[in-house]
This record gives structure tokens, C-alpha cells and sequence, in this order.
């Protein structure tokens, strides 16, 4: 069983209350869910907090989900992410993204990450996934426009800034390469 | 203007939310729409099951040593902090519903059963049995399993009916002192208050010996699953009605 299934047997056990669940839960996922919350915190202690959130979150409505919404490793994914992005947005207004200093000269404050690219460390891992090479068919901006927004958590006008493109292009940018994406895994599926 | 109601837009509005793109004020009211409408939430799950490559590709970070009895301490949880008593491991799965619905029986069962020892004139001793009391998620009485010891028939009483979809039935398993289930075989189409019956393929005592508990999902007729692919809907303790 790999690790989609198992994380599914063990919600839906973690559901009826299943402490032993939840452990083994905790252990099989933690790891990951750590991964996505240091990605886009970069801070481990801020991500070590975001998954205890999301964990604590979990137990306790574990029976109130929305309805249609499936248990699953990709919505924990999503859960921790959209956590983390939260996280840091509550520490940046002591760090404006972009200012303008006493003679009117505007800076940028966000600088780009000095490790690879998010793309990079991707593509480095070994495999062939369709999500992989659907990606690859992306054009550069746009591909970099989605990823900074997945891994980074960045908004639109975050992504803009930190591409230094406008806002709109962004957005189409946005919109048409995850159309694109949608296209391509569902016929390679 | 209802922009939720166009499909394209719930599909972008979901990409978005998946990606993270979306501020916060207008993730909290996208999650608000999901919550009322189950088409649009299993449009985020299918964008969420299209992003999770991205997310298993960061490579994993070992969580700090404490991490665990950090979040029990939080939840006031005692799992594997220390040896648990085997009565804690037998009630630790029960849901509240059902714990509370094994007390009232095995209270009321010996007063019931003792008046009737004193009126029969035919007073004969209990069979030897395998008795499950099972609950729904909900915690209200589900399902009643009980089977002779050596015997190859059980015996079923719905107490609570769910829909099981066309292709469709719902599977017994029995779940042992690990957590492991193991498939015992499908239950016959339930009829509310109607005692079933159900075929086991090895007599009682071999079936239920290893369970701790057992526990019902829905599940596809073909193939028969080798595991639960579906989460229970029925749970419960089984125990054994002799010395």
C-alpha cells in the first residue's frame, strides 16, 4: 500500500477517534508535511509549529470536514501549505515587500531564494511523473509563476513583484499555464 | 452575480486555491462556498490530487524529537507514551456512542438474563458465543454480530440502515490488537430490525479469536478487497461470552 492509501486507511480510522491512527499518522506523514512547511517558511521552528497546527486541527474536527471534501494526503498537503502561507503572512508586515527611501528610489526587499529553484529541485528528482512533464511543457514565466505560488506561497502580487512583471500578466500567466496543466495530465492520464 | 455557479470559474477559482495563489480573505470565502457546495469542494480535491507530485517531491524533514508528545500533551492523548493497561487498549478505539451502548447492554443483559433464569422452568446456560456491538461514526447503535463459538453462521441484527450505492456492499472485518483488519466476508443486504445471516469460511472461534474489534466499510462488489478501501461505518468491540 504506498502512502496515499495508507495516510486515507489511517483519516478514515483517525475519524472514529483512533489515537493509535493518529500516531501512526503523525509518523508517516510528519516528515512530509514538515517538507511543504519549511518550503514555504523557511524558518523550521515556524514549520515545526505549522504541522503541529494542522495535526491538532485534524483530530479535532476530524468528523466536521466539508462535505464532498475527501480525506486525503493531497488535502493534508493543501491544509499544511495554505497554514504556512498563513504563518508567514503574519510575520511580513514588519517587513514590507517594497519601499521607497528618503529620495523617492524604490527597493525591493524580497530577494529571490539563493538555493535552486523549486523547478530545479524538481526536475533533479529522479522520475517521470506526469505532473513532472507537464511542467516541462509550461513556458519558463509562466512555469516560475505557478511554482512561486505553490512552493512559496506567494499571491499574485507577490509573484509580480518578485517575477517584476505586471500584475495582469501574471495572472494570465497563471491561469492559462494551470489550464494547460490541467489539458496535459488528464491526457497523459 | 453568482460567479460559483460557472464551471470554468470554480475550476480556476480551485486551481488557485490548490496553488496557493488566492489571498487570505479570499481563500476564507472560497472555503465558505466549499462548504455549501460538495461539486465545488471535489473540484479542489481533484486539483489537490493533480498538485500532490509537486508536494512529494520536496525532499522529507525529520520532525524534532519531540514532536509527538508535544502534540499528545496538547490533545491530552496517551498513545505509546507509556505501556497502556490492556483495559485502555481494548476501550482506547471505542467511539463514545458505542462505549456507552456496551455499558447499558452489559448491565441490562445479566438483569435481563438472570429474571429470565428465575422464571423459565427450562433454565439452560448461555451458549458459548462471539458477541460484536458496533457503531456508526455518529456514535448511535449500528450493528449487532454474534456467532456460536465453534460455529459457522453469524448472526446480524441492523440497528442503524445506511444506503449502500449500486455495485456496492458493506464488509465485515474484524480488526486486531495492532490495528490490522482483516476481511471476514460480506454481509447479506440489510432489512432494518430483521435478524441476517452470514457464511463464514472457518468456524467462529478461528474468524474472531485474533479481533479486538470489528468494523464494516462499503465496499466495490468486484474485486473482493484484500483491505478497507473505504472508511468504516460500522465499529465496535467484540468480545466472547465464556469463561
Amino acid at each position: 500500500m504506498d502512502i496515499a492509501n495508507t495516510t486515507a486507511d489511517l483519516l478514515a480510522r483517525i475519524a472514529l477517534g483512533d489515537q493509535s491512527a493518529f500516531r501512526a499518522l503523525h509518523d508517516l506523514v510528519g516528515s512530509r508535511l514538515l517538507a511543504i512547511a519549511m518550503r514555504v517558511t523557511q524558518d523550521r521552528a515556524l514549520a515545526e509549529d505549522v504541522v503541529q497546527e494542522v495535526l491538532v486541527t485534524l483530530w479535532k474536527q476530524s468528523e466536521g470536514r466539508m462535505a464532498g471534501q475527501a480525506l486525503t494526503l493531497s488535502w493534508l498537503c493543501v491544509v499544511t501549505r495554505h497554514r504556512a502561507i498563513d504563518a508567514v503572512r503574519k510575520l511580513q508586515p514588519t517587513t514590507p515587500l517594497s519601499w521607497k527611501d528618503e529620495a523617492g528610489e524604490e527597493h525591493q526587499h524580497d530577494v529571490e531564494d539563493e538555493s535552486a529553484s523549486p523547478l530545479t529541485q524538481l526536475l533533479e528528482i529522479e522520475g517521470d511523473h506526469v505532473m513532472q512533464r507537464c511542467l516541462r511543457a509550461l513556458d519558463e514565466w509562466p512555469r516560475q509563476a505557478v511554482l512561486l505560488g505553490y512552493f512559496e506561497g506567494l499571491t499574485h502580487i507577490e509573484i509580480s513583484a518578485r517575477l517584476q512583471r505586471p500584475l495582469g500578466t501574471v495572472k494570465a500567466w497563471i491561469r492559462r499555464s494551470l489550464n494547460g496543466l490541467k489539458l496535459c495530465m488528464e491526457g497523459q492520464a | 452575480m453568482n460567479w460559483y455557479m460557472h464551471p470554468k470559474t470554480n475550476e480556476a477559482l480551485a486551481a488557485n486555491y490548490v496553488m496557493g495563489t488566492m489571498s487570505a480573505r479570499v481563500r476564507r470565502r472560497f472555503e465558505k462556498v466549499m462548504a455549501q457546495r460538495p461539486d465545488v469542494a471535489q473540484i479542489v480535491s481533484q486539483w489537490a490530487e493533480r498538485a500532490l507530485p509537486l508536494a512529494l517531491s520536496l525532499p522529507p524533514q525529520t520532525l524534532s524529537a519531540g514532536s509527538w508528545t508535544r502534540l499528545a500533551d496538547t490533545l491530552e492523548l496517551n498513545v505509546a507514551a507509556s505501556p497502556k493497561r490492556w483495559w485502555q487498549r481494548w476501550l482506547a478505539p471505542v467511539p463514545v456512542g458505542a462505549l456507552a451502548m456496551g455499558l447499558v447492554l452489559g448491565l441490562s443483559l445479566p438483569i435481563a438474563w438472570q429474571q429470565y433464569v428465575q422464571t423459565s422452568p427450562t433454565a439452560m446456560q448461555l451458549p458459548e458465543s462471539y458477541v460484536g456491538v458496533l457503531a456508526t461514526p455518529q456514535g448511535n447503535p449500528g450493528l449487532i454480530v454474534s456467532s456460536l463459538r465453534r460455529g459457522t453462521i453469524v448472526d446480524l441484527k441492523v440497528v442503524t440502515a445506511l444506503p449502500v450505492p449500486a455495485g456496492h456492499h458493506l464488509h465485515l472485518w474484524r480488526i486486531d490488537k495492532d490495528g490490522v483488519p482483516t476481511a471476514l466476508g460480506a454481509l447479506p443486504a440489510a432489512i432494518p430490525g430483521e435478524i441476517l445471516h452470514m457464511s463464514l469460511s472457518q468456524p467462529a472461534e478461528e474468524a474472531f479469536f485474533p479481533a479486538l474489534e470489528l468494523a464494516v466499510s462499503i465496499e466495490s462488489d468486484q474485486p473482493p478487497p484484500g483491505q478497507p478501501t473505504q472508511p468504516f461505518v460500522y465499529r465496535g468491540l467484540c468480545g466472547k461470552i465464556w469463561k
